[in-house]
């Protein structure tokens, strides 16, 4: 219990203290891009968001596979709460991706590979909870969202390849290409940073609010045997 | 009895069993003939919009045709039992994923075959070569080899025919991109190596999706 | 300067997000720690009673 609140509160600080950062980093600091002008700063943003898309949906297959072989409960937590953020943050990647695609390139969807991918993803994550609700009782839901998290990571490479391929390999933005300037790099990983001490502390809270609600549901079991 | 012959034994079973009811296979012909009919009013059947639009229809008419079979996959099974039968047997899970992937490849392959030469008829095109029919056998296998695993899945789900394409065509759809862009190159008389970023994926996907489902199949059916 | 509402939409709309996450999250912890307590407490004051 101990270790848990020093873990968390270590999290609390780390991640504001880096987002404050990251704040001052991408409205002071960073440098306008020239062609895209401010808007270009929606970027430290699409990204971190994108990737916790990705990072959490590692972690679900991690924790489905460590299910599926030991069978113990708390991977099945483990990996259930990290959907719950994962699917968060996919839908906030596609916001903002929406957000970026208007100034950028004049419609508010378009079917750039990226933006694909991560709507394909959105729709695994949905698989993911509608197996578990709709499974006929909660130890076959884990079992068998756990397999959608092991097959739904196995795809995603296969997606991104499959979705970059067929819109054609254009010249993307100078910022995808890896010419990033220091300064901006900087800040992309001072964003990626606070962003992913967030998503381990949002997970510390969802793990241990399950952990809660197994602890409460056998204790009223306990109360009643008696 | 060695893995091989257990497969056989149990896509065998399917096929005879299939054969007598043709419940599978008429049902989905009827219907694949049917969404073919109405994408034809759709999109107004001339010549040269047909082309732009046919590997879209094609692709669109088959995945449902794949759903809608691979819904009945484990149906017989459900309803007799038979499932807990077959798991009391020594068979190996593995086996018996094999075996049933088999029988719906076949039925899945029996619908198509019939399917592409009314295709080529109603549509004026020439769907019927030897290029768009290893794309189909293909990504045919691609289906079924995702399709069965979910298929056992979804049967044990309240609403099973909703959980069924949930399931499975976010996680298909490299194959579906894939199998509309190589029949769309075909179309137009691309060669074989004008095909090749497609079809190596569509076989990779099958090479990759066949392992895992094959590895992870003995966790769906395991009580 | 005119796509600069773009940029602050989206700082907006995740940051208010990520934050009533957070925020719900905390407030679901602190009632569920409320009633873990209070449940433990019923459970002392049952168990001497049954047993003497």
């Amino acid at each position: 219990m101990n270790t848990n609140n020093i873990l968390r509160n270590g999290l609390l600080i780390l991640s504001f203290v880096l987002m404050t950062v990251s704040l001052y980093l991408v409205f002071v600091f960073v440098p306008t891009e020239r062609e895209m002008g401010i808007v270009q700063r929606i970027f430290y943003l699409m990204v971190p968001t994108g990737w916790l898309a990705l990072l959490s949906f590692v972690i679900i297959f991690i924790g489905s596979i460590l299910y599926l072989v030991k069978r113990a409960r708390k991977w099945d937590i483990l990996a259930m709460s990290s959907a719950e953020i994962g699917i968060v943050f996919t839908t906030l990647a596609l916001i903002v991706g929406s957000i970026w695609a208007r100034p950028i390139w004049g419609v508010w969807w378009t079917w750039e590979p990226r933006l694909t991918a991560t709507l394909v993803l959105w729709f695994i994550y949905l698989a993911y909870f509608m197996v578990r609700s709709l499974a006929t009782d909660p130890e076959r839901g884990a079992r068998y969202s756990a397999i959608v998290g092991i097959i739904g990571l196995v795809d995603i490479p296969i997606i991104a390849l499959s979705t970059t391929l067929w819109r054609g390999i254009h010249p993307g933005p100078v910022i995808f290409s890896g010419g990033l300037a220091p300064p901006m790099l900087l800040t992309l990983m001072v964003s990626l940073a606070a962003f992913t001490s967030f998503y381990f502390l949002l997970l510390q809270y969802k793990v241990s609010a399950k952990n809660d609600e197994s602890l409460i549901n056998t204790l009223r079991e306990s109360i009643k045997s008696r | 009895m060695n893995f091989w012959h257990t497969v056989a034994a149990i896509t065998w079973k399917d096929t005879i069993s299939e054969m007598r009811t043709k419940e599978i296979v008429s049902s989905v012909l009827v219907f694949t003939l049917l969404v073919i009919v109405i994408f034809n009013f759709s999109f107004g059947a001339t010549q040269q919009t047909m082309k732009v639009v046919a590997p879209g229809i094609l692709w669109v008419t088959f995945a449902f045709a794949g759903v809608l079979s691979l819904n009945r996959l484990f149906v017989p099974e459900k309803e007799q039992d038979c499932l807990e039968g077959l798991m009391v047997c020594p068979v190996s899970r593995e086996a018996i994923y094999t075996g049933k992937m088999l029988g719906s490849l076949i039925f899945m392959l029996v619908v198509e075959v019939i399917a592409l030469p009314i295709f080529t008829l109603l549509f004026n095109l020439p769907v019927l070569s030897l290029q768009i029919v290893t794309i189909t056998v293909l990504a045919t296998f691609g289906f079924v080899v995702v399709g069965t695993l979910f298929s056992a899945v979804a049967i044990n789900t309240k609403a099973r025919e909703m959980v069924l394409p949930i399931l499975f065509f976010p996680i298909i759809s490299p194959v579906i991109i894939s199998a509309v862009k190589a029949t769309e190159i075909s179309l137009a008389g691309g060669s074989w190596s004008s095909l090749v970023p497609w079809l190596p994926m569509i076989a990779a996907f099958d090479a990759i999706f066949f392992v895992v489902s094959f590895l992870i199949f003995s966790y769906v059916i395991e009580e | 300067m005119e796509n600069a509402a773009y940029l602050f939409t989206a700082y907006a709309i995740v940051w208010a997000v990520v934050f009533g996450f957070i925020l719900v999250l905390f407030n679901r912890q602190k009632k569920l720690r409320q009633e873990i307590s209070s449940l433990k407490e019923l459970l002392q004051e049952i168990q001497p009673g049954n047993k003497s």
